[in-house]
């Protein structure tokens, strides 16, 4: 039989399952039940971004099904293939959705991921950007041995693949004692192959949310992960035909299939590959997808990969704890004169990891020596900001906070694998001088664990810190020569462009003024470019004349004019990987500020996902604007509209993280002391009655202002 | 989805020349246009072939009263014979124009107007003719070779050493069916002296003649033709460049080069990029010197150097009446002898060159290999000098173009699908990649399109139509000669031609960076698309003629198609013509071209005047053959 018509007999497998299911669901819960996917803007995304359809009852899913059925066409021509192929990637959502028809939680209780949440899509958005995660794979069906999968899975996640797994590989993975969990990008779908219906949802989802694609625009959806999505499918032998028919879906969106299958299989260049030998099959899927890995040799006993980034390390498998809270801990960037410099040279001043008890304190401090041409003291924060990411990617090393706030967990399996302190030196002098190389001529590393010269490194660590938090308070937007816009998203989001001030931050958090000005003196012609601020036109909203032309240019046309400090007059554009989004909330004339991690409802009526899915794609909505958590506490905050004492309401854990700075802002603006105490939050009030009700109490500024509209 | 691409329609192509005809009207000047209503209706006999005056008894002219000539013969031996007079004809200029190049190749020096380009190919070439290499001069190496192809067209034994291209399947059919080619003049002797009066009445053993001669030219002159060209001027690679009238401008010297012989044209663009004749035509007022090509010199020349392309075959006398051209130089074959009256309505400098296409009117040089390039460069300043004559009043440009991406010999074919092979899988250098696709249904077969535009039905219309919908059904086509001419004026080679394309052809495509029709040169290149298709089958492993690959001449008028005609049906692939080779009133030889050739070849002709009935058996063809294997 040939390909087309094996893709055509899976299609109609996978229809028919979906009609039984779909016939099962209406008949015990109505066609008037709601059918809803939990924490998502997107109704039934596949079906949505397809069909454009807006699936909100059981009754509209049939419906939505007898169409899905019409696209299944059986002509011996490709196109007949894909839309065939799309269709039962479709079906395949509406046996899933009818799971969700009955319970918001049905993988609850057991292995399985199921349906990913608006957030996690949103997540992707930054380190597929960077290409931190160069690629996805999804894993259909079990290896030819346990080892095997293991060894698949743990080749993808040391490249930084996202994995998906499907099927019988999941157990196998289970078996071999792989750590799953979407934070560890190994996410176990679902045990039936109609789990790529989940897979597929988020997919189109990135297309809707970073592409700004319109809903029912079927071409648009596939050019966009054929060009941007870099994701690639293993199936593994035997495969049948529902398999083949959901990979036919695959290729049409531009995502090649590997298997190891060469039974009735026709081999399509790019495509469809047959490959025998299952332990190529890495190598063989990257070539096809044209993935590049970036590989950084950097001599550890351990992994190295952003797939580590979200490694948990509990106190049970800790070796040492690196806390500076309770010890003088920190880390920093110097930038020196050339000869105070030796490059690669790794100091270790102090005792080793394995002089520390087991499972208790150490005190430590990386202090990094840079020396360059071309660099400035300006890039040290820069860099010493990035440890976080490069020490996390380190296999059985768990790091967070900054400066002298560190914490750092070394794993008992990384310590057994031979890790010291010295590898902290190793990872951040090759990822420093592989990163930065434009600016970074030498670089040195010291450790140092003596707890006795500690005390006072530290002491002089933070005047070095505070130095800089003088220059950076000093730095603001109408003390800087110049503006850089950031265009880095452009690869998912087209028509995106940040313009990234002192004040204002990139909104997905990841790009200070400093880090944008670091990228363009790194790479002249790269996503950061110089943007001039000589004709303002309105001070107010933050409108100038060079900033609207650098935003025409890099948008290609599709913006003409953006403020900078403004969210109701041409507010600035979202990607889609907004750390928050922020809303008019007209009950209060405030605002309500919502972040990614919240998944609870919003006063307005709104939560997360729904309201983040009123912007982005590079599309400007007035009343809505993604930005970043530091943007909180800056005094252009929505400057045009009155500044933070607009804010009205926030999730608690927002508040606690941007207290701090939120209330000095307060102060200096307005003389308000504890401002954010008059924030609502989810524990005092989820709707606008709650929540005037306690703006009142607490005597909010906002309430003495003018009407916004 | 927008589809970025506008394809020019042939409403639009008609428009433009519908205002050039105001043009010729108000200078009273006529165009072929004219020449067809005084030509119609054409004599019935000769469009049947039934029409003998190869003796002074004669002409004799075969009718239900009078159904022999005065020696006998019957309409099926007069069809035939004037049949493979034609083959003859064809295969004489593909191979006389080959002949030329050799002797180019044969004086070719580093000091010379002609050097070697491609010295790889000239070693391969070499290697599979025998001449030595080892620790040799390439230029010796290169004179020897042009000895070895001298004699391909007089040796007195032996047969096309190129013929061992061929599939092993081929080879031997043509030695047990008798019609592997010999010597080229010898095959062509033979055709006129069979066709003499008195001598072959026999209707099948004349199309066998036509067939072998006409192998002697697509594995024998033609191919030379090409290896030959490809080594002097380089092989060709991929350009982008730009086709239709509007690549000729106004404020530019504008130099035409038409006909079909590169020896003559890649001087002359040398010389247009001679700097001191670039300040020359500046001083004259111009802003510069722009040479573009017309007919096959033009894709000779734009896959070689991404020079633009004015137009087909019948777009000629529309160059001239843009009142823009300040010099038309035209080397051999499909000239209108008419240019030379028409450029005297206009300030044209219409130049012929070659002793072999000789045009009252004309202003003649002989171009010398020796002295070619200061014969460029001198034709050139005479252009530029006569850029002051130029009239504002007659000047009319249409701004009609499209960009075209040009450029795919076989090894550019095979370098592009090396991109697309998995090396875990796979080797380089095959076609596997495009067997895959055809296997698996993503192509469901290619279609070589070649030939001239013809006004016998309504010009480049047939070429559209059958484009169009060969694409939509994920037919992948090669073109060479005036069909790719079609197809980029058409908007066809634009890469962006994929949005009018069905998805698995789009597909393809995309991943292979390449336009759905695949430009492979002039119509003397379609040796090139025998080397494709013989490869194809060789990499898959199957016999030529069962592999879903067909030629196609939709509007072909020249006997150099006939010839091609002939030699792609003996390769083994059918040919569907759209226009009735002249042969109608014998009931034989309609059967022996259709049917008859397939009990020797394994293909035939299929022929049907209305081009969507044609496409649609076209595509039932290649899915028969598809059916025929498995897949």
């Amino acid at each position: 039989m040939g390909l087309f018509d094996r893709v055509f007999r899976g299609s109609a497998e996978m229809y028919a399952k979906a009609e039984a299911e779909l016939t099962a669901a209406i008949s015990e819960l109505g066609e008037s039940a709601p059918m809803k996917m939990p924490d998502t803007a997107y109704f039934l995304s596949c079906i949505y971004a397809f069909l454009g359809k807006k699936v909100t009852t059981l009754g509209e899913l049939r419906d939505a099904l007898a169409e899905i059925q019409s696209k299944m066409t059986t002509n011996q021509r490709l196109k007949d293939v894909f839309t065939s192929g799309i269709g039962t990637a479709m079906a395949a959502e509406v046996i899933e959705a009818t799971k969700y028809a009955r319970t918001p939680t049905p993988y609850d209780g057991t292995d399985y991921h199921g349906h990913f949440s608006d957030a996690e899509v949103r997540e992707l958005g930054v380190p597929l950007v960077t290409r931190d995660i160069p690629g996805f794979v999804v894993i259909i069906d079990p290896a030819p041995t346990d080892e095997e999968a293991v060894a698949l899975i743990k080749g993808y996640q040391a490249r930084g693949i996202f994995v998906f797994l499907i099927g019988g590989v999941i157990d196998q993975a289970l078996r071999g004692g792989i750590s799953m969990g979407f934070p560890v990008r190994v996410v176990p779908v679902g045990p039936d192959i109609w789990a790529v219906g989940h897979i597929i949802s988020l997919v189109e989802r990135a297309a809707m949310i970073f592409g700004a694609v319109t809903p029912g625009d079927w071409e648009a959806f596939t050019e966009y992960s054929f060009h941007r999505i870099f994701a690639f499918v293993n199936a593994f032998s035997p495969v049948s035909d529902i398999t083949v028919a959901c990979g036919g879906g695959a290729i049409a969106m531009g995502f090649p299939v590997i298997t190891n299958d060469k039974d009735d299989m026709w081999a399509v260049p790019k495509s469809l590959i047959i490959q025998p030998d299952t332990t190529d099959f890495i190598e063989t899927s990257l070539e096809a997808r044209d993935i590049k890995i970036k590989v950084t040799n950097i001599d550890i006993p351990v992994a190295f990969s952003t797939a580590f980034e979200g490694e948990i390390i509990r106190k049970k498998d800790m070796r040492v704890d690196i806390n500076g809270a309770r010890q003088d801990c920190f880390e920093l960037v110097r930038s020196r004169a050339t000869q105070d410099v030796e490059d690669h040279k790794i100091i270790l001043d102090g005792p080793d990891i394995d002089k520390f008890p087991e499972g208790g304190a150490m005190n430590l401090a990386v202090i990094v020596d840079v020396y360059g041409k071309n660099m400035q003291s300006d890039f040290e924060p820069v860099f010493e900001r990035k440890f976080h990411s490069f020490l996390n990617c380190v296999e059985g090393i768990m790091h967070t906070g900054q400066r002298d706030i560190i914490r750092i967990r070394v794993s008992n399996a990384a310590f057994e694998a031979g890790f010291r302190a010295k590898h902290f030196g190793e990872v951040l002098y090759s990822k420093i001088k592989s990163e930065y190389e434009a600016v970074v001529d030498k670089c040195q590393v010291t450790i140092v664990t003596d707890a006795a010269k500690l005390k006072e490194l530290r002491a002089e660590a933070n005047i070095a810190y505070d130095k800089r938090d003088m220059r950076l308070q000093s730095m603001t937007d109408e003390t800087v020569e110049v503006f850089y816009n950031c265009i880095l998203c452009q690869s998912f989001s087209p028509s995106h462009v940040c313009i990234v001030t002192p004040e204002r931050l990139g909104l997905c958090g990841a790009v200070s003024w400093l880090d944008a000005k670091a990228t363009n003196e790194l790479d002249p012609n790269g996503p950061c470019q110089v943007v001039t601020k000589k004709r303002p036109i309105d001070e107010r909203t933050g409108a100038f004349e060079d900033v609207n032309e650098a935003v025409q240019k890099y948008s290609h046309g599709a913006l003409e004019q953006v403020t900078l400090y403004s969210i109701l007059e041409d507010p600035m554009t979202s990607c889609g990987c907004f750390e928050c989004i922020c809303g008019i909330e007209p009950a209060s004339n405030g605002v309500s500020i919502v972040n990614r991690e919240h998944t609870g409802i919003t006063p307005l009526g709104m939560t997360f996902s729904e309201m983040a899915s009123m912007t982005g794609g590079g599309v400007q909505t007035p009343g809505f604007m993604g930005h970043g958590k530091h943007f909180i506490a800056s005094k252009k905050f929505l400057k045009a509209e009155g500044g933070i004492a607009r804010i009205v309401w926030m999730p608690k854990a927002l508040k606690d993280t941007v207290r701090d700075r939120l209330n000095k802002t307060a102060k200096e603006l307005y003389g308000i002391d504890d401002f954010v105490d008059m924030i609502a939050d989810e524990e005092v009030a989820e709707d606008a009655e709650a929540l005037l009700e306690f703006l009142a109490e607490k005597g909010h500024p906002v309430l003495a202002m003018e009407p916004l509209f | 989805m927008n589809t970025p691409l506008k394809l020019t329609t042939i409403e639009e192509m008609e428009a433009d020349q519908a205002r050039l005809r105001e043009t010729a009207c108000s200078v009273c000047a006529e165009t072929y246009e004219d020449r067809v209503k005084a030509q119609t209706p054409h004599c019935k006999f000769g469009e049947d072939g039934v029409c003998c005056k190869n003796c002074s008894m004669g002409p004799c002219r075969i009718t239900p009263k009078a159904p022999r000539g005065i020696c006998g013969a019957d309409a099926h031996a007069i069809a035939a014979r004037n049949y493979v007079r034609s083959i003859a004809a064809g295969t004489s200029s593909h191979s006389d124009h080959a002949r030329e190049i050799l002797h180019v190749l044969k004086g070719a020096s580093r000091e010379g107007n002609y050097q070697i380009r491609d010295e790889i190919k000239l070693a391969r070439l070499a290697t599979e003719w025998g001449v030595p290499t080892e620790g040799r001069d390439i230029y010796d190496v290169a004179h020897d070779v042009a000895d070895v192809g001298l004699l391909e067209f007089g040796k007195p034994d032996g047969f096309q050493l190129f013929t061992k291209r061929a599939t092993e399947e081929r080879q031997e059919l043509w030695e047990k069916e008798d019609i592997k080619p010999r010597a080229i003049d010898r095959e062509v002797v033979t055709a006129m002296h069979m066709t003499h009066m008195g001598n072959s009445a026999d209707a099948e053993a004349l199309v066998r003649q036509g067939l072998r001669m006409s192998l002697a030219n697509g594995w024998g002159g033609s191919m030379i033709g090409t290896e030959i060209t490809d080594i002097l001027f380089g092989t060709p690679t991929v350009w982008t460049t730009e086709g239709n009238l509007g690549v000729l401008e106004a404020d530019y010297v504008n130099v035409v080069v038409h006909g079909h012989d590169p020896a003559f044209s890649e001087m002359l663009v040398t010389a247009c990029e001679d700097r001191e004749l670039i300040e020359y035509a500046r001083s004259k007022g111009a802003k510069g010197i722009n040479v573009v090509g017309l007919c096959c010199t033009a894709n000779e020349i734009a896959m070689r150097h991404g020079v633009r392309m004015a137009g087909n075959f019948l777009q000629q006398e529309n160059v001239v009446l843009t009142g823009a051209v300040e010099m038309m130089c035209v080397d051999i074959q499909c000239i209108f002898p008419a240019l030379a009256s028409l450029s005297k309505c206009f300030h044209t400098k219409f130049v012929t060159s070659s002793p072999i296409a000789r045009i009252p009117g004309s202003e003649y040089v002989e171009f010398k290999p020796e002295t070619a390039f200061q014969q460029a460069k001198d034709l050139v300043r005479e252009a530029i000098d006569n850029y002051e004559n130029r009239d504002p009043a007659k000047l009319y440009i249409p701004p009609t173009k499209q960009t075209a991406t040009v450029g795919y010999p076989t090894e550019q074919i095979i370098k592009h699908l090396d991109n697309v092979t998995n090396s875990h899988v796979e080797v380089i250098g095959t076609y596997r990649p495009v067997i895959d696709a055809i296997k698996a249904g993503v192509l469901r077969g290619a279609v070589a399109i070649v030939g001239c535009n013809n006004p016998r039905v309504r010009p480049d219309y047939s070429h559209m139509e059958i484009m169009k919908e060969l694409i939509a059904n994920d037919i992948l086509i090669v073109a060479t000669g005036c069909a790719a001419q079609m197809a980029t004026k058409a908007g066809l080679l634009n890469k962006d031609a994929k949005y009018v394309c069905g998805d698995g052809l789009r597909r393809v495509c995309e991943l292979v960076d390449i336009p759905p029709i695949l430009h492979m040169g002039a119509c003397v290149d379609i040796s090139r698309m025998m080397l494709l298709a013989t490869g194809i089958a060789k990499d898959w492993g199957v016999g030529i003629t069962q592999i879903p690959v067909v030629g196609c001449a939709p509007e072909w008028m020249s006997e150099k198609a006939v010839s091609i005609a002939n030699y792609v049906v003996s390769t083994g692939l059918d040919v569907y013509l759209g226009i009735e080779p002249q042969v109608k009133g014998s009931s034989q030889m309609m059967e022996i071209i259709t049917e008859g050739t397939r009990k020797i070849t394994g293909a035939g002709y299929i022929i049907n005047t209305d081009p969507h009935e044609l496409v649609k058996s076209i595509i039932d063809g290649i899915e028969a053959k598809r059916a025929a294997l498995g897949i």
